[in-house]
């Protein structure tokens, strides 16, 4: 296997390039959204009826410009991320006592706006704030009469808590690195044993069932392990040394997060070549065994997106079963709380059991004849 | 020494495709036995019952004193095949292929590199033996894939169709390699639907047909047996039609 050199090439090199590039990608994007949030041009029509709010706009450093004419479609293109519309009655309604109106015209859908999205609305609501505090005391009313409530927030996110939004992607991509880096390898060391023809012979010499199930999954192991460490080796390094934009995130993975990364993925580096040899050993083919390892695959990728997602506190449960349980530790590690070992054990049960399991079944599976006979 | 009695196997669900049906042969040490039948005769899964890899539904069958189902490892350790299947792994030098073997097989060190060499004169590997087999002949596979299979120098050895794909001169080396090991005492059993290789190599000769014994013997046994005059004829009147001769 190892001698496969091309291959190898291409496994190892996607591992150290991977991490680096994705980090690249997403903290430039995390970059310009910011450097956009900081200089708010605002597209909007109708101004010349709202002159005070003009004003109070651009002492907010907003940079007003007139919409173009095809501003709606252009919202939903994507071209532009918002527009302000001011209605033409707004002098003549707020000089009547109505609200005046002012609508934002935008796709919420659309990630890229949202931050813009949320900072004209907290400015506008700002602006009638002001506005309407103004008047309260132009009546000789406290504006304290109209807000009874005082919300005071303090966020308890540490340095590190924060920068885990980021960071949840390496948490992401190492579990995926587990589960890809020995996946090549193990289709050819079971269907591709099958394909060629050479299982046949193998199983003809002394080596038992169980001897050559184990043998080959710790050469998977082994591959497996090497990409990890090389995977999240690149990300050390790239946040480390790399020429990334400063996006305001401090990146809090060290050696020490590295280390901890590698223990909480162990079970699974062992785990994710046990269960790609059994299900590669069903195959009578590599296309075939590819086919049902890809809805392994998408199945195992799509539960920490959900644990991303998941709005409420993760039960208990959860850290049971494999790779959601690893996910949530590392969520932990990346939110700088410290590893324990009592957690590494419980997360690690169900993945080195598994472990077990799958080799047994594939041992079984080696000694069972339709193994060579169905060709 | 191989000793089959009334050896069964049946496929399918309703295990209706019977395979091999109550066979019986014994194949001497030092003497080369033939497995001469038309495809689908049950040949190979003859074979691959003497190699461990498929369980028989009846009968018995030891290679020496050892039982296929009770003593596999045992069994495995005194075999070599050249089994139906004889894929190589292409990003191993031919060398490097039978090496792998050698060390499943427990052997290391000069030992195993005396014992390739040796294989690899034998065979005619020389100017092949330290490339790797990608792109590699049928006939070159084939000659790794014997010297694969005698790695361990198996007292019993076992021949799927050896001779399939091969082309005259290799056909003629293997032929002589073969005798060579008969000379040496070997026990060895061999299949074929080619009755000529049957009749150039085999000393006894078992004829199967829809996984039963037709007849069994030396070729001229046989000859007497059918009362015709070549083994060719024997063969037919044997099978009772000309099915599957054609080669």
């Amino acid at each position: 296997m190892f001698r496969d050199r091309r291959s190898m090439v291409v496994i190892l090199v996607t591992a150290i390039a991977a991490g680096p590039l994705l980090l690249m990608l997403v903290m430039n994007l995390v970059a310009s959204q910011m450097e956009k949030r900081r200089e708010l041009t605002l597209p909007a029509t109708g101004l010349e009826h709202a002159p005070a709010l003009v004003a109070f706009l651009e002492r907010q450093q907003v940079t007003l410009v007139p919409a173009p004419a095809d501003y709606e479609q252009q919202v939903r293109t994507g071209d532009l991320d918002i527009a302000m519309e001011v209605d033409a009655d707004f002098a003549k309604d707020v000089a009547e006592g109505r609200p005046g109106k002012v609508s934002l015209v935008y796709d919420r859908s659309r990630d890229r706006a949202r931050a813009v999205i949320g900072e004209v609305e907290s400015l506008l609501r700002a602006y009638s704030s002001e506005w309407a505090r103004g008047r309260l005391l132009l009546r000789g009313i406290s504006p304290d009469v109209v807000t009874p409530l005082r919300i005071e927030s303090r966020d308890l996110a540490t340095p590190q808590s924060s920068g885990s939004v980021v960071l949840g992607l390496i948490a992401y991509y190492g579990l995926f690195a587990t589960l890809m880096g020995a996946m090549a390898a193990a289709l050819d060391a079971t269907a591709g044993e099958r394909e060629r023809g050479s299982l046949e012979p193998l199983l003809t010499t002394p080596v038992s069932p169980l001897e050559l199930a184990t043998g080959k999954w710790l050469a998977l192991a082994l591959l497996n392990a090497l990409v990890v460490v090389l995977t999240l080796g690149g990300f050390y390094l790239t946040l480390r040394y790399g020429p990334l934009p400063a996006v305001g995130v401090p990146f809090l993975f060290g050696l020490a997060q590295y280390a901890s990364f590698l223990v909480v993925l162990l079970p699974m580096i062992l785990l994710a070549p046990a269960i790609l040899l059994y299900v590669g050993m069903r195959g009578r083919s590599v296309k075939e065994a590819q086919a049902n390892v890809s809805v392994l695959l998408f199945a195992a990728s799509v539960l920490p997106l959900m644990q991303m997602f998941m709005q409420r506190k993760e039960p208990e449960w959860l850290s049971l079963v494999p790779i959601a349980g690893q996910y949530s530790l590392l969520a932990r590690v990346l939110r700088g709380d410290p590893l324990s070992a009592d957690a590494v054990l419980v997360t690690g049960a169900g993945p080195l059991l598994l472990t077990l399991l799958a080799l047994l079944l594939t041992a079984r599976l080696l000694s069972k004849e339709s193994v060579i006979a169905g060709k | 020494m191989i000793r089959v009695e009334n050896l069964s196997k049946a496929f399918g669900k309703r295990r209706e495709v019977k395979a091999v049906d109550g066979v019986s042969f014994a194949a001497a040490d030092g003497e080369i036995t033939g497995l001469l039948g038309p495809n689908g005769a049950g040949k190979t899964t003859l074979l691959r019952m003497l190699a461990t890899l498929v369980v028989p539904d009846g009968g018995t069958a030891h290679v020496g004193d050892d039982d296929v189902v009770k003593h596999r490892t045992a069994v495995r350790r005194r075999i070599g095949v050249l089994s139906d299947a004889r894929g190589l792994y292409p990003r191993l030098t031919a060398r490097e292929n039978v090496r792998y073997y050698g060390q499943l097989h427990g052997l290391s060190g000069p030992t195993l590199d005396a014992r390739i060499d040796e294989l690899v004169t034998a065979l005619g590997l020389a100017p092949l033996a330290d490339r790797r087999t990608q792109g590699f002949s049928q006939g070159e596979r084939m000659k790794v894939a014997i010297a694969r299979a005698l790695v361990h120098d198996p007292d019993t050895i076992l021949l799927d169709e050896p001779t399939n794909g091969l082309d005259i001169m290799s056909t003629r080396a293997l032929r002589d390699l073969l005798r060579g090991l008969r000379a040496q005492g070997k026990c060895l059993l061999f299949s074929s639907h080619v009755m000529q290789e049957v009749t150039a190599l085999c000393d006894r000769i078992v004829i199967l047909g829809h996984g039963r014994v037709l007849a069994r013997g030396t070729s001229d046994e046989l000859i007497a047996q059918s009362g015709e005059h070549t083994l060719e004829e024997a063969f037919v009147r044997l099978l009772g039609s000309a099915e599957g001769l054609a080669a």
